[in-house]
């Protein structure tokens, strides 16, 4: 039934993935699930494992959902897909804390809340609910990298900056701008990223509009 | 039909708060053990509280006539067996009595006070408002929840263009929260904990914010429809938003009790409602300034709250409160 | 109607069968991961007592769990050799009364037992029949949350150690109260001088931070001796506090104060009774 809404050939996995670390990278073009963004990103390690624990639980649940939506009744499919999060997330949750316990510890209740993030539900609802298997695995795989590498960023250009060092590892003596590790310092971060973010895209934009032009008037 | 959803939703209320009453009284009834205190003589001590750190203010009905320090024992309740060293013990005439301790005591801490001459037992714990109001300040501002806990930001940047919005948001939010904060304590400690099912905590609170903001969105429609068309919008975002949902999950990592637990949800919700309030204050001022391009709209947002958070930071110099 | 109560219907027996197959998996996996947590803690924790006290593993450990009874006014004490159930009960009224003394009868899984509030535990180790150190496990309130510690004290009592277990304090500021440099300098204190130790926001001169830097990488003997002019002028300075976290500074200070003085005092009844067997 929901096929009929996305005709065509199935979209590309390359595409996809792309399309989840750029074109709609869920923190910085989406500007969804921001809170971990600012949270966890005091170091690259922690940015890494919640990250990571983002990214399996957007790829778990949308393999599931794609392989059980045969059966999910529409009308209750928001909170069967909430429950399917909840299950994984609980899932994920459990594994790190007997894996990675003192790592974990930092970051256990941001771990949690993956549950509330709009961004997977967005993504079971927009897509996995309307995609074949093989599409749906990657398109979680690449907004869980969009998303992974938006935390890696932030948390490199704040420990870098804040703490002088890069995954635990000291590259300058001290702390140069502690300013950085701090809660104030963590939205700054976001702020200065974002705003390079339009900038770059601005004159990617620019250019290919002189392009283009230059083209028509030739 | 509205009539009836109208009395059920009043008995609804009014279930909750007796409820809600009864536990926070059941909160302070006395300890097991607490022996009645007065003594042969008919002294006893009316009030006990710690008033500054290292001071523990007494109120005997007479004069009390061993002052030693010898004679008082008190102790943390958390470790009983160790008793705290007292300094210095100063009298007046009328009864008053001060003690002094060599370590600090805090105001938030229960402590229990054994006097020898004559015999006198007495828990001194804190009173439920400095309590309430400790932990109150605490969540709204110390560690309010946008600006140093950093959730609920998704809806912080996208309500606060506009400051009916972000005042309506604050209070539905409020609201959500102490119900819900309230009803998922009640199922952690009376039904997971005992069950040993903790581990099914995301589960069980993220089902009691979707049925709970679910029958609040049914009822209000059919009871208020005006109020309805105003805020069911926000109700709507409310199901899956983290700030809702993280209330429990501290109230569960802490351990906290029926006025704890009470407090942070009130608490978290006032402190959400002000930073929505103050962030859409100045987000109508910067819509007027002269922005560099790059930073319009949400980057510039986002310097916004880092200005507020560093800010925020000054509270976490009210030691006093945490 | 009939049709829509019938789908009605349908709809609460798949969410019902849903919520039902949710709580199974999510019980599977509790299951599973809550064995392997239980067994890499305790590896970990004795790596971690082993650690702080410089003892390797022929050293034997005598896991001593305090409780209270708050309903007797009575703190009880089990031990038994480490991560096997207690074999020996010591009990005490609150003011250091002995109550009761012998071999304990109790349930492998003593932390659910009702009415018993656990005070912690204490870790005495030997080897070869001396008494090689204690480790004591404390906590206390950070910033953010509570703060799970061990304390490592010599036979002469002086701190050998103190390590962060778990704690929730924010990276680069509290986190790192975690790190060598700041555990570092409570190293060699005397336990009877703790009760006059402050913190100080005053920053830590560059020397002694170079001196705790290598704190992690030498045996603590031969960094005692390297650095002994240092440690001689630290000893009776305060502690320094982390840049911008004074309170989580202070959270661990005191509480490795408050875990040290209950310890000298409950030690002092209890140590008579434990000295034969440990």
């Amino acid at each position: 039934m929901n096929a009929a809404l996305h005709p065509g050939p199935a979209p590309r996995a390359r595409d996809l993935i792309l399309n989840g670390i750029f074109g709609e990278n869920p923190v910085f073009r989406l500007a969804l699930s921001l809170c971990p963004a600012v949270a966890v990103t005091t170091t690259v390690m922690n940015g890494v494992l919640l990250g990571v624990a983002v990214l399996a639980v957007q790829v778990l649940s949308s393999v599931t959902v794609t392989l059980t939506r045969r059966w999910i009744h529409p009308r209750v499919r928001i909170p069967i897909y909430t429950i399917i999060i909840a299950v994984w997330v609980s899932i994920i949750d459990m594994l790190l804390a007997a894996f990675t316990p003192a790592l974990y510890a930092q970051v256990r209740l941001y771990v949690k809340l993956i549950v509330a993030f709009a961004i997977i539900i967005s993504r079971l609802e927009v897509f996995a609910s309307r995609q074949p298997l093989t599409p749906s695995f990657f398109d979680g795989l690449g907004m869980g990298l969009g998303f992974l590498l938006a935390l890696v960023v932030i948390g490199a250009m704040r420990e870098l900056l804040g703490n002088g060092s890069l995954a635990g590892i000291p590259l300058a003596p001290g702390k140069p701008l502690l300013f950085f590790a701090l809660p104030a310092g963590g939205f700054f971060s976001i702020a200065l990223l974002m705003a390079l973010f339009n900038r770059i895209e601005r004159a990617v934009a620019d250019s290919s509009r002189r392009s283009t032009s230059g083209a028509h008037h030739a | 039909m509205p009539r009836i959803l109208q009395l059920f939703l009043a008995a609804l209320v009014a279930a909750a708060l007796a409820a809600m009453i009864t536990l926070l009284l059941g909160s302070f009834a006395p300890a097991h053990g607490d022996v009645a205190s007065v003594t042969a003589a008919g002294l006893r001590i009316r009030s006990a509280r710690v008033d500054r750190p290292g001071q523990l203010r007494l109120r005997f009905s007479g004069p009390l006539v061993n002052t030693e320090p010898a004679n008082f024992r008190l102790t943390d309740a958390r470790a009983p067996d160790i008793a705290l060293v007292v300094r210095a013990v100063r009298a007046a005439a009328d009864g008053r009595v001060v003690l002094e301790t060599v370590r600090p005591l805090r105001a938030t801490e229960t402590y229990r006070l054994v006097i020898t001459d004559p015999p006198l037992t007495r828990t001194v714990r804190p009173s439920r408002w400095s309590l309430l109001f400790a932990v109150l300040i605490s969540s709204a501002l110390i560690n309010n929840f946008v600006f140093t806990r950093y959730l609920g930001l998704c809806i912080f940047f996208g309500i606060t263009r506009r400051r009916d919005a972000a005042v309506g948001m604050g209070v539905t939010f409020t609201l959500v929260m102490v119900t819900t904060g309230t009803l998922s304590w009640l199922l952690y400690r009376y039904v997971l904990q005992p069950l040993q099912l903790s581990f099914l905590q995301i589960l069980v609170f993220i089902g009691v914010v979707a049925f709970l903001v679910q029958m609040l969105d049914t009822v209000l429609k059919k009871t208020h429809a005006g109020l309805h068309k105003k805020f069911g919008i926000y109700l709507m975002l409310i199901t899956t938003n983290c700030i809702i949902l993280a209330v429990p999950l501290l109230n569960a990592a802490a351990g906290a009790g029926a006025l704890e637990s009470f407090a942070l949800a009130l608490g978290s919700g006032l402190g959400f409602a002000l930073a929505l309030f103050l962030m859409s204050c100045a987000r109508e001022r910067v819509e007027l300034a002269r922005v560099p391009a790059s930073f319009e709209g949400l980057p510039i947002a986002f310097a916004l709250a880092g200005l507020f958070a560093l800010a925020f930071m000054g509270f976490s110099g009210l030691d006093f409160f945490r | 109607m009939n049709a829509n109560r019938r789908e009605i219907l349908r709809i609460a027996a798949t969410m019902t069968m849903v919520c039902a197959l949710a709580g199974a998996l999510l019980g599977g996996a509790f299951v599973a991961t809550h064995r392997y947590r239980e067994v890499s803690g305790r590896r970990a924790e004795q790596r971690a007592i082993l650690g702080l006290l410089q003892l390797d593993s022929s050293a034997t450990v005598l896991e001593v769990r305090q409780y209270l009874s708050p309903a007797r006014s009575e703190v009880v004490y089990r031990a038994g050799p480490y991560g096997e159930p207690p074999a020996h009960e010591v009990v005490f009224s609150l003011d250091g009364r002995r109550v009761a003394a012998g071999e304990a009868t109790i349930p492998r899984d003593a932390h659910a037992e009702r009415g018993l509030v656990p005070l912690g535990r204490i870790f005495v180790a030997t080897r070869s029949g001396a008494a090689a150190g204690f480790v004591i496990e404390g906590e206390s309130r950070g910033y953010k949350n509570r703060i799970r510690f061990f304390v490592g004290l010599s036979p002469a009592f002086e701190i050998a150690g103190v390590r962060v277990l778990e704690h929730e304090e924010d990276p680069g500021l509290g986190a790192e109260i975690a790190t060598p440099v700041f555990q570092g300098q409570f190293l060699g204190r005397a336990a009877a001088g703790l009760a006059s130790l402050a913190v100080t926001r005053d920053p830590m001169p560059e020397d002694w931070r170079a001196a705790l830097a290598t704190v992690a990488g030498t045996p603590v003997a031969r960094w005692r001796e390297r650095h002994a002019a240092l440690l001689a002028r630290e000893r009776t300075r305060p502690i320094y506090a982390v840049t911008g976290a004074t309170i989580s500074s202070r959270a661990l200070t005191d509480g490795v104060r408050e875990t040290v003085d209950h310890f000298q005092r409950r030690w002092a009844l209890l140590g008579p009774y434990l000295g034969g067997r440990s």
